[in-house]
C-alpha cells in the first residue's frame, strides 16, 4: 500500500505540524504548570515525606522513621486531645454559625430600612483581626475583674439565682476562671469563634437570597403554603442548597484552621490540660517552636486529608444533589 | 367552579394609579382574556384576583362571595406564572403534588422520611398520586414525572406548571402569559392545547396576554385593558368588528387597522381629503374625525371612482395572502390593504393603485377616539360625484 500509493508531501507535513502544536502548547501551559507544581504539589510532597523523617531545622542529616510520626499521632494522649479540642470546635462552631448566619440573613432580609446597618454590625466581627479581639476577649472574660464575671454577680441575689443553677453556684464559690479551667475553655474558644464567623456566612446567605426566584414564593402561597416554615421548606432552603454546601464547607476548613485565639489566650500549650489543644495549634508548637519537623508535618499531612475529604464531598454534594439541573 | 365578580378594583403604587375602578363579572365556565400592552395593569389586576396584591378599593367575589381579607391559599384558585414557577428540586410528579400535599396532608404527614409513617399518610399520598397521574395523563406527560424541571424543554415546563394548575379543583384558573416564553410554532399549539382543556374542564378561565392573536383566538370574551381601564369587553369578534373605541380598533387586529383623517360638515357627511365618502354620520359634530377601515375592507379598484389614489410602497408575501402598503399621497401615512395571492402581479412595487373600501365595514370615531354609530350611506347621486 505504501509503495504503490506514495504519501503526498503535505500529509507527510502533517505529523510536524500536530508536533509544533503540541509543543506550543506545553510551552505556553510551562509557568502555570510549574508554578503549580512548586507552590502547591511540592510543598505537599514534601510536607508528605517529612512525615516519616526525624528531620529538624539546623540538622544536617536525618533518618527515616517510618510510620512512627504517625505512630505518635494515634497512641499518645496529647493528640488524642488535639483531636478532640479539633472536633469538639468543628462540631459545635459550623452548626451554629451556619444556623445564626442563615437566621440572621433571612431576618435582614425582611427588612426594609437599617439594612445595611445590621449587615455592617454582624460583619465586623469578620473584618476585626482575631488577635485583637482575642486581647479584648481576655480582659472581659478576666475571673475577678472582667465585665462578664462582673455582669454575672450583678444578678446575685435577685431572683435570677433562684432560676438559674450556674448563677447560684457561681455567687456562692465564685464564678468561673473561663480561660484557666478545662471545663469553660474549649466552649469559649467556640462561642468566639462563632461570633466571629457567623457574620461571614450570613454574608454569604443574604447573596444567596438574592438569587431566589419571587415568583416561587406566590406559587407557594397559590399551592397552599400558608405558613412561613412551609415556604421556607418549599421554597427558600431548595434554593440555598448550593449556598449551603459553600458555607458549610468554608465553615469546616476555616474552623480546622482555628489558632489565632488558641495562640493568644494561651501561648503555652494549648490551654488548660491540653483542652484547647487544636491541630493548628499543634503543627505551630511541634514544627515551628520545637522544631520537630518530622511530627508536625504528620500532624499537617493529616490536616490536609481532612481538608481534602470535605472538599470532595462538597464537590460531590454540589454536582449531584443541589444543582437541579 | 364558580363565577368570578371584579367591582370597582382600584390600586394605586405609590402616586401612579394603575387601575381605576375596574369592573368585571365573569361567569361560571367563561374564558376571559385580559389582553392590552404592557404596563396596562392586566397582570396587576390578576394579581389582585388571585390575593398576591392587594386592592386600594374594591371587592373581588368567588361564587358570590367577597374574598376580602383571604389570603391567597384560602381562595381556592389555581394559577399558571409566566416564568412557570416550578420548583427546581423537586421532580415533575412532586411538583404537581405540591398542591396536594399542602392542602391535605398535616404539617407532621409532610415531614420528608417520617412523614410516611404518620397515621393516614400512606392511603393520603396514594391518592395523590393518583390524582398526579390522572392530571399528568391528561397533559400527557405521564412519562416525565420523574425528571426534574431543569431537564425539560420550555413547552414541558408549561405543561407542568398546566398539570399542578389542574391537579386540583379550583374555582378558577388564572393564567399570566404562559405562552410568552414559548417559540411561535409551539405557542400556535399550546393556544389550541389550552382552549381544548378549558372547553373538556369546563371551568372558570381567566387568561392575562399581551399577545391579541391568543386573546382572540382562545376567549369567550376579550377585555381590553388600557391604561388601568377595561375599555370593551366582548366576544372577540365583537370587539374585532365593532370596537368602541379607536384604541381598542387599533390594538385589536393584524396588521393594525387603518385610520384615516376626516372631515365631518353639519350635516354629517363625511370626507377625506376634501372628497366625500358618501357616508353620512348622524348626530355627529362637525369637525376633525378618524375612519378606521381594516386592511380587509379595503380593495384594489381602477377608474376614477376609487376614493383613495396611491402606489404601493411596500408587499408583505403571507402565502395564501398578502398586505401591500399603499402610500397615498396627502394622507402622511401608509395605507394597509388584504389582497388574494392571485392579486399579486398587480400589486409590483411602485405601480399606482386606486382603493375603495366596503362602506358597510367602515368605523367611524370622533374627535376624542369615541366610536360614531349610526352611519348610513349618503344618496346614491353624491356618491357618483365622489
Amino acid at each position: 500500500m505504501v509503495a504503490t500509493h506514495p504519501a503526498p508531501p503535505h500529509v507527510a507535513a502533517a505529523p510536524d505540524h500536530v508536533a509544533r502544536r503540541h509543543r506550543t502548547a506545553w510551552v505556553l501551559t510551562a509557568p502555570a504548570l510549574v508554578l503549580m507544581i512548586v507552590i502547591l504539589l511540592a510543598p505537599v510532597v514534601i510536607a508528605t515525606a517529612l512525615s516519616f523523617s526525624n528531620y529538624s531545622l539546623g540538622n544536617s542529616g536525618f533518618d527515616w522513621v517510618g510510620a512512627r510520626n504517625y505512630e505518635k499521632l494515634f497512641t499518645r494522649s496529647t493528640y488524642a486531645k488535639m483531636f478532640i479540642a479539633t472536633l469538639t470546635y468543628v462540631a459545635t462552631v459550623v452548626p451554629i454559625s451556619v444556623g445564626l448566619g442563615l437566621g440572621a440573613a433571612l431576618l435582614i432580609n425582611t427588612l426594609g430600612r437599617f439594612r445595611e446597618v445590621y449587615k455592617t454590625i454582624y460583619f465586623l466581627p469578620v473584618m476585626a483581626t482575631l488577635l485583637a479581639m482575642a486581647i479584648a476577649w481576655e480582659f472581659m472574660l478576666h475571673p475577678s475583674i472582667g465585665m462578664i464575671n462582673r455582669t454575672l454577680e450583678m444578678g446575685c441575689g435577685t431572683v435570677l439565682e433562684r432560676l438559674w443553677p450556674f448563677l447560684s453556684t457561681g455567687c456562692a464559690d465564685g464564678f468561673p476562671v473561663w480561660l484557666g479551667d478545662k471545663r469553660y475553655a474549649i466552649w469559649v474558644i467556640c462561642f468566639i469563634g462563632i461570633w466571629q464567623g457567623f457574620g461571614f456566612n450570613m454574608v454569604l446567605y443574604l447573596a444567596g437570597l438574592t438569587a431566589v426566584h419571587r415568583e416561587l414564593y406566590h406559587a407557594a402561597e397559590i399551592d397552599g403554603a400558608k405558613s412561613g416554615w412551609d415556604r421556607f421548606r418549599l421554597v427558600t432552603w431548595p434554593a440555598l442548597g448550593p449556598t449551603t454546601v459553600f458555607v458549610v464547607t468554608i465553615s469546616c476548613i476555616r474552623a480546622f484552621q482555628v489558632f489565632d485565639t488558641v495562640e493568644a489566650f494561651w501561648p503555652q500549650g494549648g490551654g488548660p490540660n491540653k483542652s484547647t489543644y487544636v491541630m493548628m495549634f499543634a503543627i505551630f508548637e511541634k514544627g515551628v517552636q520545637q522544631n520537630l519537623i518530622g511530627i508536625g508535618s504528620a500532624i499537617t499531612v493529616l490536616f490536609l486529608i481532612f481538608v481534602m475529604f470535605l472538599t470532595l464531598i462538597q464537590r460531590w454534594l454540589v454536582e449531584r444533589k443541589v444543582h437541579y439541573g | 367552579m364558580a363565577g368570578l365578580s371584579i367591582d370597582k378594583i382600584t390600586k394605586r403604587f405609590g402616586e401612579t394609579e394603575v387601575l381605576r375602578q375596574v369592573s368585571l363579572d365573569i361567569a361560571d365556565g367563561e374564558f376571559v382574556s385580559l389582553v392590552g400592552p404592557s404596563g396596562c395593569g392586566k397582570s396587576t389586576l390578576l394579581r389582585i384576583v388571585a390575593g398576591l396584591e392587594t386592592q386600594c378599593a374594591g371587592d373581588i367575589r368567588i361564587g358570590g362571595q367577597s374574598v376580602a381579607g383571604l389570603r391567597a391559599a384560602d381562595r381556592n384558585l389555581s394559577m399558571v406564572f409566566q416564568s412557570y414557577a416550578l420548583y427546581p428540586h423537586l421532580s415533575v410528579g412532586q411538583n404537581i403534588a405540591v398542591p396536594l400535599r399542602m392542602r391535605r396532608l398535616r404539617g407532621m404527614q409532610r415531614l420528608p422520611v417520617l412523614g410516611r409513617f404518620m397515621p393516614g399518610a400512606r392511603a393520603l399520598a396514594r391518592d395523590i398520586d393518583q390524582e398526579v397521574d390522572r392530571a399528568a395523563q391528561m397533559l400527557e406527560i405521564g412519562h416525565l414525572l420523574h425528571r426534574k424541571p431543569g431537564q425539560l424543554s420550555g413547552g414541558q415546563r408549561q405543561r407542568v406548571a398546566l398539570g399542578r394548575a389542574l391537579v386540583r379543583d379550583p374555582a378558577a384558573f388564572l393564567l399570566d402569559e404562559p405562552l410568552s416564553n414559548l417559540d411561535a410554532k409551539l405557542r400556535v399549539q399550546t393556544r389550541t392545547e389550552i382552549a381544548e382543556l378549558h372547553r373538556r374542564l369546563a371551568a372558570t378561565f381567566i387568561y392575562v396576554t399581551h399577545d391579541q392573536v391568543e386573546a382572540m383566538t382562545m376567549s369567550d370574551r376579550i377585555a381590553v385593558m388600557m391604561g388601568g381601564r377595561i375599555l370593551q369587553c366582548a366576544a372577540p369578534h365583537v370587539v374585532y368588528d365593532d370596537p368602541d373605541t379607536i384604541e381598542v380598533a387599533e390594538f385589536i387586529g393584524s396588521p393594525k387597522i387603518n385610520i384615516l383623517p376626516v372631515e365631518l360638515d353639519g350635516d354629517g357627511r363625511v370626507s377625506l381629503l376634501d372628497r366625500d365618502l358618501g357616508l353620512v354620520a348622524r348626530n355627529a359634530p362637525r369637525g376633525g374625525a378618524s375612519l378606521g377601515l381594516r386592511p380587509e375592507a379595503l380593495r384594489l379598484a381602477s377608474g376614477g371612482d376609487a376614493p383613495l389614489r396611491g402606489h404601493v410602497a411596500h408587499i408583505e408575501n403571507l402565502g395564501s395572502e398578502l398586505f401591500a402598503q399603499v402610500e397615498v399621497p396627502g394622507l402622511g401615512r401608509r395605507v394597509t390593504l388584504r389582497a388574494a395571492a392571485q392579486q399579486r402581479a398587480a400589486l409590483g412595487l411602485g405601480t399606482p393603485v386606486g382603493l375603495s373600501f366596503d362602506r358597510e365595514l367602515a368605523l367611524l370615531f370622533d374627535a376624542s377616539g369615541a366610536r360614531l354609530r349610526g352611519i348610513t350611506r349618503a344618496a346614491p347621486a353624491r356618491v357618483e360625484v365622489a
